[in-house]
């Protein structure tokens, strides 16, 4: 990567200021689209760059999931109303029952205005750090 | 680890201004209240701990999920 591509990947970087639960460390990262469809992304450490997560908007799968912030985390985050909002949750699989999961517990928050995001661990809530989805047209 | 005995309506103070409350103790529970500044946040243990693991597992297997999510029809030059 050359200067000029690592400059317009940090302007397009969102900025978790606290880390993530587990990697406190790191702080700027990118999306990068993996489908055409839209349906799932790369959250790429911008940090570290052997660090990615695959993540993904969870209300293709989940039209009722609502995940709601606390005062704290909306002041936090400068959040005026929800359209401000972009929100996705992390990806896991099971190599053995080849079963991918959602982790509707800990959804990403960022402020599309400011690009300030963070992890968020919901409290008072059913939602699972792995909850199964079946993919869509694969 | 500092252990201190504490009845319903008593008090830990944690540094200048985190108060930790005893509210009340009845069947095996206890419920505890907690006054901390804003920007300090507050979990259960457990629940923390879940997101937490569940983060460096997804991290440890980034490429097999993304294998596995991926859209087939997207030839990439890395695919394996």
């Amino acid at each position: 990567m050359d200067q000029a591509e690592h400059e317009a990947l940090v302007e397009k970087a969102l900025h978790f200021p606290d880390g993530l639960p587990g990697l406190p460390d790191l702080e700027r990262f990118v999306i990068v689209e993996l489908r055409e469809d839209g349906a799932f992304q790369q959250l790429q450490s911008l940090d570290n760059i052997d660090v990615s997560m695959i993540v993904c908007v969870p209300w293709m799968f989940f039209p009722d999931y609502a995940p709601v912030l606390s005062d704290i985390e909306q002041a936090e985050l400068e959040l005026e109303s929800a359209d401000d909002a972009i929100l996705f949750v992390p990806v896991s699989f099971d190599s053995e029952s080849h079963q991918v999961f959602l982790n509707l517990l800990g959804p990403f928050v960022v402020n599309a205005k400011t690009r300030v995001g963070r992890q968020l661990v919901l409290t008072g809530t059913d939602y699972s750090t792995r909850t199964p989805i079946e993919l869509p047209g694969i | 680890m500092l252990v201190l005995t504490r009845r319903p309506g008593e008090s830990i103070v944690v540094g200048e201004n985190i108060v930790v409350t005893v509210i009340e103790i009845k069947g095996g529970q206890v419920r505890i209240g907690i006054d901390a500044p804003r920007e300090v946040d507050v979990y259960r243990e457990e629940i923390y701990e879940q997101v937490r693991q569940e983060n460096l597992t997804a991290i440890a297997n980034a490429e097999e999920i993304r294998r596995a999510v991926q859209d087939q029809s997207r030839p990439r030059d890395d695919d394996t």
